[in-house]
């Protein structure tokens, strides 16, 4: 078995571990009624240690498993949104932002409060009213809790991540050359 | 020296997968809940519902742990709560403990006295509900157990919220905070009103149906139960919310209602469904 499919193999079953404690855990995480969101994190992880695709890529499946579980929003709506957080992530991460741990909290912490955003306004573009339903006050608790929340695990996630994903095409790719904003940056020949 | 390569693949596969999301999003929104897609979610939630129940169990100490640590100054004043109740149930069994007895005997026999005769399904509940855009927890019973969408759900307190979709294991009940969530209340001077979610933290918005009458004169404190009116949802007189705010702004004849839920929402382990239509 090649180390790129061992890798998706166990990128697979972390996607389906984040989604089961997400579920079971995540409400008792509340803080001021708002759970943390650690599938966004994932995909934020997976675009700062793979890049654009393996963001795009885990963003999907992690928000295509989300959905799964979410009865108020169509499916798809949050797999749009983390694949676009994974992969603008990815590319910030290919395009200029340098490889250090300290730099991953500050990364979660903005990709997590617009993928909330995101997440609302695209919900509400869909005709998903009632995401705006409980108010602004509601918004921007949520935007700051979950924020707060991804700072605290963005480090334990994307250690674990990065052990799911070692020997993969994205960190490989990552690892050995540095790439443009949607492209890869390649030593002139 | 560097030279800059467009990656194709990169920029059609982001395409392809944001293409997939919309086509997805597209179908499930025109089934209306109804649809393939539904239909797979439900699969979906009852195939992972053991595993998520053993998770549940396994990680419910680490959970209980958590919401402690992280919920403090109100566990303080809960548990000074408690201890009051205890000092005063104490005292009241000595003073009381023969009418004490028999009251919980007739509680017992009772269990719900609101629920009456209908008949019930206790379950549990195995995810409380990971999002902060719905209020909704999922259970442990589903079709095979009679339980089927539109069902009222309750608890000891009152009213919790009513089943959404059910799968062959598991459903998923909408909770009364939730902003798609209405239910019909009694009001005092024979009015009755609609009680409306606004979201998980706020109270529920209360607005009188009955115009013809006078205004009903609802009082800070009081409790609201269901109307139970013909094509409603609910049953008539469960417990739904106690007053928190009634006031008539300058000008307006009907008072403006907010409602704080009965339930612990936060806290919720056991449910009963009631096997209950509105045509019964």
């Amino acid at each position: 078995m090649s180390t790129h499919l061992l890798a998706r193999i166990r990128i697979g079953m972390l996607i389906f571990f984040a989604i089961l404690v997400q579920t079971t855990l995540g409400s008792d995480l509340r803080v001021t009624h708002v759970a943390p969101d650690l599938m966004v994190l994932l995909a934020i992880c997976a675009g700062m240690e793979g890049g654009t695709e393996a963001g795009a890529w885990v963003g999907f499946w992690c928000g295509l498993t989300a959905d799964m579980f979410l009865t108020a929003t169509p499916v798809g709506l949050s797999a749009l949104t983390y694949c676009l957080i994974g992969a603008a992530t990815g590319a910030l991460r290919a395009g200029f932002l340098q490889e250090r741990r300290a730099l991953i909290p500050v990364v979660a912490v903005l990709g997590t409060a617009v993928s909330v955003l995101l997440f609302v306004t695209i919900g509400d573009v869909l005709g998903q009213s009632q995401l705006l339903a409980a108010g602004r006050s509601w918004l921007i608790r949520v935007v700051v809790v979950e924020s707060a929340w991804a700072a605290v695990l963005s480090i334990p996630v994307s250690i674990i991540y990065q052990w799911a994903a070692r020997g993969s095409a994205g960190t490989e790719r990552l690892g050995t050359t540095r790439g443009s904003v949607i492209g890869e940056r390649l030593p002139a020949k | 020296m560097a030279v800059y390569r467009r990656s194709n693949r990169t920029r059609y596969v982001l395409a392809v997968l944001v293409l997939a999301a919309l086509t997805l999003v597209t179908i499930d929104a025109r089934s209306n809940g109804s649809g393939v897609l539904s239909d797979i979610r439900t699969k979906v939630s009852d195939v992972f519902s053991p595993l998520q129940r053993a998770t549940h169990s396994t990680l419910q100490p680490i959970g209980n742990f958590l919401t402690g640590a992280l919920d403090y100054g109100s566990l303080r004043s809960e548990n000074q709560r408690l201890r009051n109740e205890v000092a005063s149930l104490q005292q009241q069994s000595v003073e009381s403990a023969a009418e004490q007895a028999a009251a919980q005997q007739v509680l017992a026999e009772q269990h719900l006295p609101f629920v009456g005769s209908i008949p019930t399904v206790t379950a549990a509940i195995i995810d409380n509900g990971s999002s902060n855009f719905e209020t909704s927890v999922t259970i442990d019973k589903g079709t095979s157990s009679g339980v089927a969408a539109g069902q009222p759900v309750v608890d000891a307190n009152g009213l919790v919220g009513s089943v959404l979709s059910a799968g062959s294991h598991t459903a998923v009940v909408v909770l009364l905070t939730d902003p798609t969530f209405a239910v019909g209340v009694q009001l005092p001077g024979s009015n009755i009103g609609t009680a409306e979610g606004i979201g998980m933290v706020d109270p529920m918005r209360v607005t009188v149906d009955s115009t013809s009458l006078a205004p009903p004169k609802v009082k800070v404190g009081q409790d609201l139960v269901t109307s139970g009116l013909n094509f409603e949802k609910f049953p008539p007189d469960i417990p739904v919310g106690r007053v928190t705010a009634a006031s008539a702004s300058p000008g307006q004849s009907e008072p403006d209602i907010s409602l704080a839920p009965l339930v612990n929402l936060q806290q919720l382990s056991f449910v009963q469904v009631l096997m209950w239509a509105p045509e019964s």
